[in-house]
């Protein structure tokens, strides 16, 4: 029993992070927001730090590695408002194909000339589709209309992702609220003085700071196979949606009027957290997963159990 | 990560649930907030320390077991499984026993640590007064020197523990020339010194579990100090964070409620809110999360590392999870809440959960303190006033 994510795969998270935050800052978003929402030298930067092939076995020339590295990269991806389909092909799909034993795309989607769309019966469009698109509110995302078939592992892989950006996003914003409030005077002071927003900023740190627990133990339930995992993926997704939640509306009311506008950058990352909150699963289809499973008497509960 | 018991765990764990099994108490305990429950839980602590169960973390020299966090979390999860009785001796194991053992000397280790395992000597604390509760900087109780002893005089308050206690602990201002955070010193003392006045407090449920503290010219002997003269705060603040991070809320405890709600919420449903599902199902999530999140800080501690500023995140969780818990069930009860024993005689523990839950928040450095310290010390925010 050892909950900690290892040094190296906390290094790994730390040299993305910083790659987006160098590669992919809030000027990033709005060229693409002004000049089309992808762009191919974002996604073969992506390409050239391995990230396309993090999920891919070593015998294909991948890093190999698990969900829950993964989850931790897909939270970076959230932090950062990253645009490009990244989690949902290299994330969702290779380790979606793995389970199904197809490996036949895997050297295309590591070299980043195969990004996969991934439809399902969940959503009512396909991200990153061909087709007509549908507008989301979302300036960066693409979504075109399709639906797919109900491939429940498919369903836990993208809400499980989902939930890992949501948490990544959840603390971009929080920060920014920080920033602000440290920044913004008003009455001879700056407003983070004030404990009216001081609590309300304490509050988001609480849910996200246990939020974050719940997703990494999804991710590694899906990784170990383990029977409940289901219901660790919807945990994780009713969580980091409400973590989200919270801080988006906490971050826009310590941005007062300014958080209201397109100028400051916060909405980005905010209207992101309203698409995630919804796809693959809304809130009230994971509580009802769990409602069924704990208060149905389906799944073993006692002390015994907390990791089963 | 490895989310997976070993196999020495689980045995560990099935040798508590047997043991728990053979002696938790059929019936609970009358609350230990009165004098006859009060001697019932001292008994099921010399029941706990006869099976050498006291305080598994502690080195065997101390009454422990030597066993690490991880054991320990189990302990706690199969102790509340159990439904064992609440802990009388929770101020002394959880909060002062880790803090003699980070600050003390060895003559005080051995002094006061094994008879504390051993729920020989139950201790109180003694923080607040009646112009220091939140604000615990302006505590003016004085300890003033007087060759090997010190002379206090002061008042104490809301001390939890102290109307049947042995021993209590508390900072003193030392120095009187000093404000706030300096010149306060950390002295342990016997309850029973001449000059001590306790006068019980009436709780909200009726009972008196804590105390005031009068000190009229108590003397106690210099080496009851732990960590030096003028260095209170520091170990006050160790002691707080043992209070509000690991120690002394596990999460087997919430886990426990929230296993007890489902079954409530099992035999109401036919009449229950949509509302009372989401806050049942809400109740297993988040003593779930508050595990996973207990699991993975003492990790780090295992691997070296300490808890800061982080503990305010857990007192606000935990608090507010429980409070949660018993108000859904309150809701679930319907007109049969207010009951203090049901039709069959059984004691409504719903009720009296409930009336306790709404004491956390509160004690331990109320939430807001703890919003605070969350927001200056973690998130970086001015302070209150800072300009």
């Amino acid at each position: 029993m050892d909950f900690r994510f290892s040094e190296d795969q906390l290094a790994l998270a730390e040299s993305v992070r910083e790659f987006l935050a160098d590669t992919h800052g809030p000027q990033v978003l709005r060229h693409l927001d002004k000049d089309g929402p992808r762009d191919p030298n974002i996604w073969q930067g992506l390409v050239d730090m391995g990230l396309t092939g993090l999920m891919v076995p070593e015998e294909f020339g991948g890093l190999g590695l698990g969900l829950a590295e993964a989850a931790l990269i897909a939270a970076e991806c959230g932090r950062a408002c990253l645009a490009e389909p990244l989690v949902d092909t290299a994330f969702v799909a290779v380790p979606w194909l793995l389970a199904k034993g197809e490996t036949g795309q895997l050297a295309a989607i590591l070299a980043g000339v195969c990004r996969i769309p991934l439809p399902h019966a969940i959503n009512p469009w396909v991200a990153d589709g061909d087709g007509a698109h549908l507008k989301s509110v979302d300036p960066l995302r693409i979504l075109t209309k399709g639906t797919g078939g109900d491939d429940p592992h498919l369903l836990d892989l993208a809400a499980l992702m989902s939930a890992a950006q949501l948490v990544g996003l959840a603390d971009a914003m929080l920060a920014q609220a920080i920033e602000y409030a440290k920044i913004r005077t008003q009455f001879g002071q700056p407003i983070g003085a004030f404990q009216g927003l001081k609590h309300q900023l304490a509050s988001c740190a609480v849910a996200i700071e246990f939020a974050k627990p719940v997703v990494w133990r999804a991710a590694q339930a899906l990784q170990d196979e383990v029977p409940t995992r289901s219901i660790h993926v919807s945990h994780a997704k009713v969580a980091a949606t409400d973590a989200a939640t919270l801080t988006a509306e906490t971050a826009i009311q310590v941005h007062g009027a300014m958080g209201y506008t397109y100028e400051v950058d916060l909405h980005f990352w905010m209207k992101r957290t309203w698409a995630l909150s919804g796809a693959w699963g809304s809130r009230a289809f994971h509580l009802n997963r769990i409602d069924n499973a704990v208060l149905g008497d389906m799944l073993e509960l006692g002390p015994q159990a907390t990791f089963a | 990560m490895h989310l997976h018991y070993t196999p020495e765990q689980s045995a560990f764990r099935a040798e508590v649930r047997a043991w728990m099994e053979m002696h938790v108490p059929a019936e609970p305990l009358i609350t230990l907030e009165c004098r006859e429950g009060y001697d019932q839980h001292v008994e099921w602590e010399r029941t706990l320390a006869a099976g050498n169960w006291g305080m598994v973390t502690w080195p065997e020299e101390f009454g422990g077991r030597g066993l690490d966090l991880i054991q320990w979390l189990i302990f706690e999860e199969e102790y509340f499984r159990a439904g064992a009785p609440n802990r009388a001796n929770q101020n002394g194991i959880f909060l002062l026993g880790p803090t003699i053992m980070e600050f003390g000397t060895e003559e005080q280790k051995q002094r006061f640590l094994t008879p504390m395992a051993k729920g020989e000597v139950v201790w109180a604390q003694a923080w607040s007064e009646p112009g220091a509760g939140s604000d615990m900087a302006a505590i003016s109780s004085k300890a003033v020197r007087d060759g090997n002893q010190y002379v206090i005089n002061g008042q104490k308050t809301w001390s939890s523990r102290a109307a049947f206690a042995d021993w209590g602990f508390g900072i003193f201002r030392t120095d009187p020339d000093s404000k706030r955070h300096k010149g306060l010193t950390f002295i342990l003392f016997d309850l029973n010194t001449p000059g001590i006045t306790r006068r019980p407090i009436r709780q909200l449920h009726g009972e008196t579990g804590f105390a005031e503290l009068f000190f009229d010219d108590v003397r106690v002997p210099v080496e009851n100090c732990l960590a030096g003269e003028g260095e209170g705060w520091n170990v006050a603040m160790a002691t707080a964070g043992f209070e509000r991070g690991l120690m002394l809320r596990s999460p087997g405890r919430f886990q426990a409620t929230a296993r007890r709600l489902i079954e409530l919420y099992r035999r109401h449903q036919a009449e229950a809110a949509p509302s009372a599902r989401e806050a049942v199902s809400q109740a297993w999530m988040a003593a779930q999360a508050y595990a996973y999140n207990t699991y993975s800080v003492a990790a780090k501690i295992i691997a070296g590392g300490k808890i800061g500023a982080e503990a305010s995140l857990n007192k606000i969780f935990w608090s507010e999870l429980d409070r949660s818990m018993h108000r859904t069930a309150m809701q679930l009860l319907g007109a049969c809440a207010e009951l203090k024993t049901f039709d069959d005689g059984s004691v409504n523990q719903w009720l009296e959960g409930y009336i306790f839950s709404l004491s956390g928040p509160i004690y331990a450095g109320s939430n807001e303190v703890q919003r605070n310290i969350t927001a200056e010390r973690l998130l970086g925010l001015p302070r209150v006033g800072a300009g």
